[in-house]
């Protein structure tokens, strides 16, 4: 039944018969894989994930025929086949996915099968956590009116994860900015075997969204070709014309399981199995084409034999494909960065005034974004008036760079990062710095977006990178007890695919955050809060200074014993060993500046001179990077110690709020003195 | 059920799956059973339908229009099928009777609502089973004096 709120442009008698053909075409070719994708699994030859899309056919025509490739930006999910194959893959696309080949156009084998992509033509590669993606799409529509562009954003899911808090957090934020974003929740029923109604309490979830300003819902049936088409048509009206974002609900099937590891008869009764059948979208398609005289019975045969003849093909030349090769797994981690071309170790030899920490990032951000038109920058508590930036560290920025470059997020750090991840999906040439909490401790909730923007490289096999740097004030040392004290590094450090930095001087912090924000990828930049106004940390500072990722710099030279650490500690590191030097030793200090790539040369040619070690951190001694630092060493220099390696750092606790508690969870001089002492005389 | 009822007050029976356009012009008085489907769809059989019947032109006819609807299940689309029917052929020049009562029934929103009356007569097997047949009976005595 076609839908009476939105105009007809598509119906059965009106739509010509070249049209009809080509969507025939598609859904033919299209139910053939998804029959046949279980039989590679039968025979070992892959296709391990696949959810079958039977029954969703109407809306995932509609979705890929509504996309414009290379201009429109899409979000497909993982029961999304069809769309991406009315969105213009080929056949053999699909089914080098489904085997993970080398040659599958949007992972080369790294990803999951069932998630097909082809990032040259912004057919975007996901993740498989359902729905984060509509952040994405949030992004990148952002960018789609910064640069003034008539093209729409599309994101597809499924209609139980519209439940994740970052749905809701992308489409608070489409609304706000009015943004041309489609979100289409295409509704089977079912979350694997979860029926809808313990999802949310209104059986259609857009619904839920009626309060929201700037918001289009429309609903249609997803299993009708014509009522889909028309609703998807009017969705991108509704972006171009309007500017703001449109849900679209399909009402679907969910014809066959979940996936071939769900059994829906363990759910679902005969009688539901068998209706869901009865209305197939396809086989309604054809009933229509027939019934209505478009096409006649030896016609669809014609075109069904075409179908199968273009799949056989598909099928060999897929099974020819390359295997990825184990040999590239470290291939696409990182992206390679910006090299300083004058400070290639990050050092300098320059005189005169000094500037503070917080100076230095400020002077660092307003110069960067001089460099770069296409830098932007967003956070919370970002520009208000004179305030700029919790901390005030990007004050001044929106009053010279203007309020679409430097902006005000809403308290929702997911949404911080995930936008950022997905506005550099428009353009290479887009830099963008983000405040991604208020406190680095407040970042958690931002988690699944760093993980997730943490493999997109690997992920696409080298094709997509966000080029994001994440600014966090960390640390403790200010009485600020839980979410305002606490280190995480030593948590982020163990994933794969974004650098982390963590300087304790001025100096430092300039030249690390221009080569990030130069750089292609993702870097975590920590900034020691305590030490934004601390004199201590004050330098002199080149205008262009830079300094290269997995440098560390010996900020203090000795000979008996080395104090590897970064952040708060390398002042109080460098107060001990000064303090040791008053007794007659010699202690060498050095500040990483770089956890992730680390510099391990310099660490063991230090060790092979002092054959003692204490590595000193503020995060917790248990899991913190430490371990990793005094692995490594064990592992690669341990014919040079002549003591075990030793760590200090915060107690297994969290930091508490008293100034008292604080000062004995935390680490200082004395304890790294007194630990430092006991190594020397070991 | 209706059919039984109506007796040799009705003279024929036709199969909503296979109706022809043909079939529907003969009669100038229907009766037609549109159940509601899925969050509120006509059925396949109607709603392929629909295509013949938005070019038919109905001037003349009386139609009462019956549903199977589901008030716990589906209170947000109860019985819409009919009221989306109802309108369709009301476009097409048909006289729609058989308005009912919405006393009795909790939902939450309805097609089939206008004017505070159903277009027809819904009918709710799954959790008012016992007073179907009563509403068929006093629904086929209304259609008596409107048909």
């Amino acid at each position: 039944m076609k839908n009476t709120e939105i105009p007809e442009i598509y119906s059965i008698k009106k739509t010509p018969k070249e049209t009809l053909a080509h969507w025939y075409r598609l859904m033919a070719v299209g139910r053939t894989i998804d029959e046949k994708a279980p039989n590679y699994l039968k025979q070992a030859i892959g296709w391990s994930y696949h959810g079958p899309y039977a029954g969703h056919d109407g809306i995932q025509l509609a979705i890929g025929q509504s996309f414009e490739k290379s201009k429109d930006h899409l979000f497909l999910y993982y029961r999304d086949m069809l769309s991406a194959l009315s969105a213009g893959m080929t056949a053999e696309e699909l089914i080098l996915n489904g085997i993970s080949k080398a040659t599958d156009p949007g992972t080369g084998g790294r990803h999951m099968s069932n998630h097909f992509s082809k990032p040259e033509w912004n057919i975007h590669n996901v993740s498989s956590l359902t729905g984060n993606h509509t952040l994405h799409a949030v992004g990148v529509a952002r960018a789609i009116k910064y640069y003034g562009e008539k093209a729409v954003s599309i994101s597809s899911q499924g209609e139980s994860s519209v439940s994740e808090g970052y749905v809701y957090e992308a489409i608070n934020g489409a609304t706000r900015e009015k943004l041309p974003v489609i979100f289409v929740f295409q509704d089977n029923g079912y979350g694997i075997s979860v029926p809808k109604k313990d999802q949310t309490a209104n059986r259609k979830v857009a619904n839920n969204f009626s309060g929201f300003k700037n918001l289009s819902i429309i609903h249609c049936n997803g299993k009708d070709v014509f009522d889909s088409m028309n609703a998807m048509a009017e969705a991108r009206r509704v972006a171009l014309e309007e500017g703001h974002p449109v849900i679209v609900q399909a009402n679907c099937v969910r014809i066959h399981s979940h996936s071939n590891s769900d059994k829906h008869e363990l759910y679902r009764n005969e009688n539901e199995r068998n209706y869901v059948q009865e209305y197939d979208p396809f086989a309604k398609f054809r009933r229509l084409l027939i019934r209505y005289n478009r096409f006649t019975e030896e016609e669809i045969r014609e075109m069904d034999d075409a179908a199968a003849l273009e799949i056989k093909q598909a099928h060999k030349a897929a099974m020819k494909a390359p295997d990825p090769d184990p040999a590239t797994i470290h291939d696409f981690v990182v992206p390679e960065p910006h090299q300083p071309e004058k400070y290639p170790d990050g050092t300098h030899q320059e005189s005169g005034e000094k500037k503070k920490l917080i100076t230095a990032l400020n002077e660092t951000l307003k110069a960067e974004f001089r460099h770069n038109p296409d830098t932007f920058i967003w956070g919370q508590d970002m520009a208000n008036k004179e305030k700029g930036g919790v901390f005030n560290v990007s004050k001044g920025l929106q009053k010279e760079f203007g309020k679409k470059r430097v902006f005000n997020a809403p308290i929702a750090e997911d949404f911080i990062v995930g936008t950022a991840n997905g506005m550099s999906r428009y353009s290479e040439k887009i830099r963008i710095v983000i405040e991604g909490a208020e406190f680095a401790d407040y970042f958690w909730p931002a988690m699944e977006q760093y993980v997730d923007s943490s493999h997109d490289y690997w992920r696409s096999n080298g094709k997509f990178t966000p080029n994001v740097t994440i600014r966090l004030a960390s640390g403790g040392y200010i009485g600020g007890g839980l979410y305002h004290s606490q280190n995480i590094e030593g948590s982020l450090a163990s994933i794969p695919g974004v650098r982390i930095v963590y300087p304790s001087f001025a100096d430092d912090a300039a030249g690390l955050l221009r080569t990030a924000m130069r750089s292609r990828g993702m870097t975590m930049f920590m900034e020691p809060k305590a030490l934004y106004q601390d004199p201590r940390a004050a330098t002199v500072i080149p205008d262009d200074f830079e300094v290269p990722f997995g440098k560390a710099r010996i900020r203090r030279e000795g000979s008996d014993l080395t104090l590897i650490t970064y952040g708060n500690t390398t002042h109080m590191s460098l107060d001990a060993a000064e303090q040791l030097a008053g007794e007659g030793f010699s202690v060498e200090v050095i500040d990483l500046r770089s956890l992730v790539p680390l510099d391990k040369e310099t660490l063991i040619a230090s060790v092979k001179k002092t054959n003692r070690v204490l590595v000193v951190h503020e995060d917790k001694v248990h899991g913190g990077f430490g371990g990793e630092v005094a692995s490594i060493l064990m592992e690669e220099a341990f014919e040079w110690l002549d003591a075990p390696v030793r760590r200090v750092g915060s107690t297994f606790t969290p930091v508490g709020f008293h100034r008292e508690l604080e000062k004995a969870i935390l680490p200082n001089t004395d304890k790294i003195y007194a630990a430092a002492k006991e190594l020397l005389i070991y | 059920m209706i059919a039984e009822m109506l007796g040799e007050g009705a003279s024929a029976s036709l199969n909503a799956e296979t109706v022809t356009e043909e079939q529907f012009m003969q009669y100038e008085r229907l009766i037609l059973g549109v159940p509601t489907w899925f969050d509120g769809e006509l059925p396949n059989y109607w709603d392929e339908f629909v295509p013949a019947l938005e070019e038919l032109d109905l001037t003349g006819k009386k139609v009462a229009i019956y549903g199977l609807a589901d008030q716990v299940g589906y209170p947000e689309n109860f019985g819409d099928a009919v009221g989306l029917m109802a309108r369709l052929l009301r476009s097409r020049g048909a006289v729609i009777v058989g308005e009912t009562s919405t006393e009795g029934y909790t939902y939450e929103s309805s097609r089939a609502v206008e004017n505070g009356h159903f277009l027809g007569l819904i009918l709710d097997q799954e959790n008012q089973g016992r007073l179907t047949e009563g509403r068929i009976k006093k629904w086929l005595e209304t259609l008596k004096t409107s048909m």
